[in-house]
């Protein structure tokens, strides 16, 4: 392996709960190589240089959503960002915006897992099988009108890019209606009435004004402002159908 | 063994003040949001000249010459700029809330959807042009 | 200290205590259910795996040869009964998974669509794109949800067990944000903690594969068993030792050396032939593709990189298009970290550590020798990988075993009275001033770093592909070493509010126990068998001395005392383990020799 000559600033917000009033930018000097991530630089401080930083991380590969944080102030994964494109002017690390900071990088992100809970996020049969008729056949591109919001890691990087968000944690936001969206475009799923009532409600996806930046930042191309919007134009649907067929209307949730 | 203190939990929230200034996508997209004011605006005027259309041929030439003021003439270069903006930041952002198209079979692409916006915005535009030119000729 | 009372406390919120506890949860929705993770569920190192999940589906497969090829594939190492049981079960959980919204990868027709996978003799790997674990892992989780009984501790590192009256009665976990103690008690306990590669240097795994469970049930007298078998997954990347799925092998993709040249067919795999072949060439299995490159790399037919010698994972023919449909997250992967653009350029692969055969031994219910212990997926040794683990078996044993667990967690746990909560907090008590003698102390020297990377440095040069008698050895007197040093840990933060440092000193105490384990179970085994190859006078397989489990047992300070148990041996007697065109051969030979 090539010597290691080079270092990179890298300043990080500090947040020790039991010692700090606010957060503190702290500065670490951190040898790199040109194929190291953000991540790997974090873990070099925590082994080398202060071993009192806290961040979660684990798979390394941008698939178990635990590493999100912001750079330079936008979210990202440190395990996908590199250091060589900081070189030489350094980076600012941060917690991920819009969540309140438990410790350093980690954030406080039991409302995510609260909503995640709250939506119905599995199966509801729309017609009931059993186990030993196999599996429900589902075409390719049955499974295409779903795959891309089944993508999601729940890393939460569109709630730190969504401004509404922040502002109204109550709004329950990108992520988690792409997954609400992900089990009503499912071709086996017939739970969309269900869900509908938390899509329209006063922390439902009105609250969105379109700003796009969620669908920009995603890691994984999941488009959750588009799920968001759709869901405005399936909950006005269904809000008229209500008045055209009062009794037994059903979700207008398109297939 | 000297007990440890009780963990205290202090989660810390940060301020949202100046949330737009801190990012360039925010600031533009406050930008793009406030060419709705100058839609507002223009919709206004025409409003004017409806009413004073109303009110006889001696108030709809007064508005008409209003119009012809440099300060009016400003605003509406200013306007055209921010419409032409609206137009583009409207067309971009609408694939994000369309549901998927199919169009034989595939689906529509965003670029797809943001040019056929835009083309058939400047369709009309020029096609409006030219009907009101030919009018006013 | 805090106390929780479950009738089932569950280690671990992957695959396997995810699954196990929707089926406790289903057999009695009565019991409560207590769900531990050291992180959140969607984290477990689970939602890494790529490939597929077997299960029989076409008319032309049957159990007896997903049977056979595991056998085969484990070298014999099998317990063969559970490999029976095991197969026939696969597919019934995968359309469970399927009922529950697992978007598996279709055919045009609508039914499940299944790829060719290393040692398979006919395809039956059901895949979802290239992120199959991900997808079987949100939808366990997001299922589980529908469960009221199941509760769970996101978030909670679990530091001990409670063992009374020589049964199993609790768990201890400490809260990560608030570095508060909680006891557990219930009255079974499954452990579902995953496996422990990442006491070696390049290993394909998440930060938190420690082998955390594996090393409580071992302190409290539980076996581990196999523990010298570790599978090197044969393509992965330099530097990183992240994976690329054997799907791209399956998919057609080539391994190729330093001349372009398919050298698998040099190690009886071949012949190479233009399509893939199953159990041949690039299909065959992974212990053997990672020995082959081994070989050439003693040879100088690999190509030097920064990371150390690799081989290329040739995909180009396929196409770009095919590619991003059937391999979408290996192309992001190879692009973005490597910045190379797998439809136009090979990309680099070594072999890294991949998988923990090994395990606590378990029986085929998955109960442990301790009473109202239980353990299901990567952590346990159940019996069905042997020597070698075949891909797309662990996603399917994760659902099988994991339900397993929990229907038997739950009858144990209803045939048992409550335990006395004063005595287990006493013993909690205990386990605590252990944990937190760590981090109060004010007189460690060791860095945690330091020993952590000696461990795995040490683990690479005596337990690699291929093992010689001294290196082993010289790598038990080390980890004997590491674990002396490890007493004098120096613990930098000595906060209470998600405190890692100390949560990282606990595992590394976790994973010495582990790795010794695992390098005395080595030493001791003098031959070679599936993952498990030694040189300098071991080379064959013997089947006279060591068709037998290596158990290992914790002895303190001392070094593990290693001893023997039987392999189970039903309808497959051991036989040459055979692959590529000689493989055929052998099948048909063995085929006329039982008329078949």
């Amino acid at each position: 392996m090539s010597e290691i000559e080079k270092t990179i600033p890298i300043e990080v917000l500090r947040y020790r709960p039991e010692q700090d009033t606010e957060p503190i930018l702290q500065t670490f000097q951190v040898p790199f190589t040109d194929d190291m991530s953000v991540l790997q630089g974090l873990q070099y401080i925590k082994d080398y240089l202060d071993g009192s930083l806290s961040f979660r991380w684990s798979c390394r590969m941008a698939i178990c959503g635990s590493c999100g944080m912001m750079v330079n102030g936008k979210p990202t994964l440190s395990c996908k960002t590199f250091l060589r494109d900081y070189y030489s002017a350094g980076l600012r690390i941060e917690a991920l915006a819009h969540f309140p900071i438990e410790r350093d990088l980690v954030i406080v992100m039991d409302d995510f897992i609260e909503k995640l809970e709250s939506i119905k996020p599995y199966i509801i049969p729309k017609t009931p099988r059993a186990l030993s008729e196999g599996e429900y056949l589902q075409t390719p591109a049955e499974r295409d009108m779903y795959e891309q919001f089944s993508s999601c890691i729940n890393c939460m990087l569109c709630y730190a890019a969504c401004p509404q968000y922040g502002l109204n944690s109550k709004f329950v936001g990108p992520g988690i209606m792409a997954l609400l969206h992900r089990y009503n475009m499912d071709s086996r799923d017939g739970g969309a009435e269900q869900r509908m009532e938390l899509v329209h409600s006063e922390d439902g996806v009105f609250n969105c004004t379109a700003v796009g930046y969620c669908s920009e930042v995603c890691p994984k191309h999941v488009d959750p402002a588009n799920a968001v919007n759709i869901n405005k134009t399936e909950s006005a649907k269904d809000y008229f159908l209500r008045f055209v067929m009062p009794k037994g209307a059903k979700s207008g949730a398109a297939k | 063994m000297k007990p440890r203190a009780i963990g205290k939990r202090r989660p810390y929230v940060r301020p949202m003040a100046g949330w737009w200034r801190r990012n360039p996508f925010f600031v533009e997209y406050m930008i793009h949001e406030g060419t709705a004011f100058f839609v507002a605006a223009y919709a206004l005027v025409l409003l004017v000249g409806l009413v004073r259309l109303s009110q006889g041929e001696a108030a709809w030439d007064g508005w008409l010459l209003a119009l012809k003021s440099p300060v009016s003439i400003g605003f509406h270069m200013l306007t055209l700029v921010a419409m032409a903006y609206h137009s583009w930041t409207w067309f971009n952002i609408m694939p994000r809330t369309l549901p998927p198209i199919f169009v034989a079979g595939k689906r529509l692409s965003a670029t797809a959807i943001t040019s056929g916006g835009l083309a058939a915005t400047a369709m009309a535009s020029v096609i409006l042009l030219v009907v009101v030119w030919r009018l006013a000729a | 200290m805090e106390v929780f009372e479950a009738d089932i406390a569950i280690v671990g919120a992957g695959g396997a205590g995810l699954r196990a506890a929707i089926a406790a949860a289903e057999t009695d929705p009565a019991l409560k259910i207590a769900l531990v993770s050291k992180v959140y569920p969607m984290r477990s190192h689970t939602v890494a795996a790529e490939g597929g999940s077997a299960g029989v589906v076409q008319a032309h497969d049957s159990l007896d040869h997903h049977f056979n090829d595991t056998v085969g594939g484990g070298d014999w190492l099998c317990e063969q009964d559970v490999v029976e049981y095991f197969v026939a079960q696969c597919t019934e959980e995968m359309v469970q998974l399927e009922h529950w919204g697992c978007p598996w990868s279709r055919k045009p027709d609508g039914h499940i669509s299944v790829r060719a996978f290393g040692g398979m003799k006919i395809e039956r790997t059901w895949f979802a794109a290239d992120k199959t674990g991900f997808h079987m892992l949100h939808t366990l989780f997001q299922t589980s949800i529908k469960y009221p009984s199941i509760r769970r501790f996101d978030e909670f590192f679990c530091v001990d067990l409670v063992v009374e009256d020589g049964r199993v009665q609790g768990v201890v976990l400490i809260e990560t944000a608030t570095g508060q103690f909680t006891l557990i008690k219930a009255k079974s306990v499954i452990i579902a903690t995953g496996g422990a590669g990442r006491v070696f240097r390049e290993n394909t795994n998440g930060g938190i594969v420690t082998g955390d469970g594996m090393a409580m049930a071992y302190r409290h007298g539980v076996p581990l068993r196999d523990m010298e078998f570790v599978q090197y997954h044969p393509t992965c990347m330099p530097g990183t030792g992240l994976l690329f799925t054997e799907a791209c092998r399956g998919e057609g993709g080539l391994l190729l050396n330093k001349d372009g040249y398919r050298y698998l067919q040099d190690y009886g795999l071949g012949p190479a032939e233009d399509k893939p072949r199953n159990k041949a060439m690039e299909l065959g299995p992974r212990d053997r593709l990672s020995q082959a490159f081994w070989y050439e790399q003693q040879k100088g037919r690999t190509i030097e990189g920064p990371h150390g010698s690799v081989v290329h994972l040739d995909l180009r023919h396929l196409g770009e298009a095919f590619l991003r449909e059937r391999l979408p997250q290996i192309y992001e992967l190879a692009e973005e970290f490597l910045g190379v653009d797998p439809a136009h350029t090979p990309i680099p692969v070594r072999p890294a550590v991949h998988y923990t055969m090994g395990g606590i031994l378990v029986d085929g219910n998955c109960a442990a020798p301790l009473a109202g212990l239980y353990a299901a997926g990567e952590c346990s040794s159940v019996g069905i990988h042997g020597a070698n683990r075949l891909g797309s078996n662990s996603l399917a044993e994760l659902c099988v075993f994991g339900k397993v667990a929990g229907i038997e967690a739950t009858k144990y746990a209803k045939s048992v009275a409550p335990g006395n909560t004063a005595t287990l907090l006493k013993q909690a008590a205990d386990s605590q001033i252990s944990a937190e003698q760590l981090v109060t102390r004010s007189d460690g020297t060791e860095r945690i770093a330091t020993l952590r990377k000696e461990m795995a440095q040490t683990m690479e040069d005596g337990c690699g592909i291929y093992r010689l008698g001294d290196s082993m050895q010289a790598t038990c007197n080390k980890i004997d070493e590491l674990k002396q040093r490890f007493k004098n840990v120096n613990v930098v933060d000595k906060s209470n509010v998600w405190n890692t440092d100390w949560l990282l000193a606990i595992e590394l105490g976790y994973q010495l126990d582990v790795a010794q384990a695992m390098v005395y179970s080595a030493i001791n085994r003098k031959e070679s068998r599936g993952a498990h190859q030694r040189l300098a006078g071991f080379e064959a397989r013997d089947d006279v001395n060591f068709l037998k489990h290596s158990q290992a047992y914790y002895a303190g300070d001392e070094a593990p005392c290693v001893n023997y148990g039987e392999v189970k041996i039903t309808k497959s007697q051991p036989a040459t383990r055979a692959y590529g065109a000689a493989g055929e051969k052998a099948e048909a030979e063995r085929k006329q020799a039982s008329h078949v």
